[in-house]
């Protein structure tokens, strides 16, 4: 009972640092996000052509990739030295590999939502008077949020347990802490079952969220469209 | 859109200037002085880092460590690794030290500035101790499955035998792929497998056999570091007062030690 309750408050360390990386990341992924997908849109052609390049490379490339050249990357070419120095370092450059990878996916699945509305939409607008904007955020943008919201969850739940990758520049989120009973912590050493009971709380985490999203779904259904 | 252009463009610009404006440093104890921590890059390994209940930092290298970082009066701070990235870890400065039972092979020298030896070592072969008998000689441990630490002494050991292996993250899990029966065999280090297995431990049913080689633990700083220079002279002193035996007998490596002069 005492290796027990040794082992949870560790795991609760981890899975502190997890949801903190897990909600850093779509703080930033979100609205980021959006900035990429309207510049993949945009009639300026080497804004949209950058765009799509930066889409291209973080989605054709691991995410295990990007974190190590992230991380290491700018201490060779830095002449300050890197600046993920300190106790939060390793944090800081995961939360950035992982907001720029994010909101690469995000922003297709953006750019199919507002490209999904129909253009009737549009034109229903102009011809009420509204200004671009307002099309844009009182029609386009409230259809294309109940759009996106099934293939966001996806993406979202996905986070959740991408989560664990950042532990190759060993940010100490939840595997790390299972794992680390293996090698030795708190005074135990050897043991392998912390590191399949990581697996609850990723399923706890993950069926709030679930239910979160069929709630938000249900909540939106008055869109019909 | 020109707004979100003309923004990302500053905030290059930004970091360029940041990283240019930067003061350079040429000697490696002034930079860490200045910077007023020492961080020690570690993974965990009974006797010589590892943490207690209350996550405290213990073991023959972490006290040695926090001894050293107060000879140069600054903060010590320990930094878990991943044992493959160490040299990487070093040269971007993300820690300044690896100090964690680290076995001088050609490969640290060639990429650390390396402090003179402090204690031996071996890399020794680890099988079930119901099948141990069959496992006592140079010969028979040639045909076993391994499972070995990437990167570490112990694979240039089964690599110089020819044998077949399975490179794992670290000696913890080579154990476990035994202790699983999912390799036959691992090899990791004498001053681990006496702390780490046998009875009363949680790896019971496990026992070490040959030794391949004999060996000697280093401290790896960065390539060109003074303070590896400054770190012999401490390791002098601090044996000659006695110090380094009595902090040996504490974790149980006095066997190991060896003189500093």
């Amino acid at each position: 009972m005492d290796q027990f309750i040794t082992v949870v408050g560790a795991l609760n360390e981890g899975f502190w640092q997890t949801l903190k990386l897990f909600f850093f990341t779509l703080i930033g992924a979100l609205p980021l996000g959006l900035v990429i997908a309207f510049g993949s849109m945009s009639k300026l052609a080497p804004l949209r052509w950058l765009c799509r390049a930066l889409v291209w490379v973080f989605r054709g490339t691991p995410l295990m990739l990007q974190l190590l050249i992230i991380f290491f990357v700018p201490g060779y070419l830095l002449p300050g030295g890197t600046p993920w120095t300190g106790e939060n370092g390793r944090f800081m450059a995961s939360v950035v590999a992982f907001i720029i990878n994010y909101a690469c996916y995000f922003s297709e699945i953006y750019r199919g939502g507002i490209q999904g509305v129909p253009v009737g939409q549009q034109e229903a607008g102009q011809v009420l008077g509204m200004s671009k904007s307002q099309i844009f955020f009182k029609v386009t943008l409230l259809q294309m949020v109940k759009r996106i919201i099934p293939p966001m969850s996806n993406e979202i739940i996905t986070l959740v347990k991408d989560t664990s990758i950042a532990r190759i520049i060993a940010l100490e989120e939840l595997i790390f802490a299972g794992y680390s009973f293996l090698k030795g912590s708190h005074g135990y050493a050897g043991l392998l079952w912390p590191l399949f009971f990581t697996g609850v709380y990723y399923l706890l985490f993950n069926g709030i969220l679930t239910l979160f999203f069929g709630w938000l779904e249900k909540k939106l259904s008055y869109f019909r469209v | 859109m020109k707004k979100v252009f003309a923004f990302m463009l500053a905030a290059v610009l930004m970091l360029g200037c940041l990283a240019g404006c930067a003061s350079d440093t040429s000697s490696d104890m002034k930079y860490v002085k200045d910077k007023g921590t020492l961080v020690v890059g570690v993974t965990v390994f009974e006797p010589m880092d590892y943490q207690d209940a209350s996550g405290e930092w213990k073991g023959f290298d972490a006290d040695l460590a926090k001894a050293f970082a107060a000879h140069l009066g600054v903060d010590v701070q320990f930094q878990k690794i991943d044992w493959g990235s160490k040299v990487s870890e070093l040269d971007t400065k993300t820690i300044d030290v690896v100090w964690n039972g680290m076995t001088l092979t050609d490969e640290v020298l060639a990429a650390m500035e390396t402090s003179n030896a402090y204690c031996k070592n071996a890399q020794v072969v680890v099988v079930k101790s119901d099948v141990a008998d069959q496992y006592q000689t140079a010969d028979s441990v040639k045909s076993l499955k391994y499972a070995v630490e990437s990167g570490s002494a112990g694979k240039e050991q089964v690599e110089a035998m020819n044998a077949s292996f399975v490179e794992v993250d670290d000696q913890a899990m080579a154990l476990t792929e035994v202790k699983m029966g999912t390799s036959e065999a691992a090899v990791i280090d004498l001053l681990m497998a006496g702390a780490m297995i046998g009875e009363g431990t949680d790896y019971a049913e496990l026992t070490y056999t040959v030794s391949l080689n004999s060996e000697e633990y280093g401290v790896g700083f960065r390539k060109g570091s003074d303070l590896a220079a400054e770190l012999n002279e401490f390791f002098k002193s601090y044996y000659a007062s006695g110090d380094m035996m009595k902090l040996a007998k504490e974790y149980g490596v006095q066997e190991s030690i060896i003189e500093q002069k």
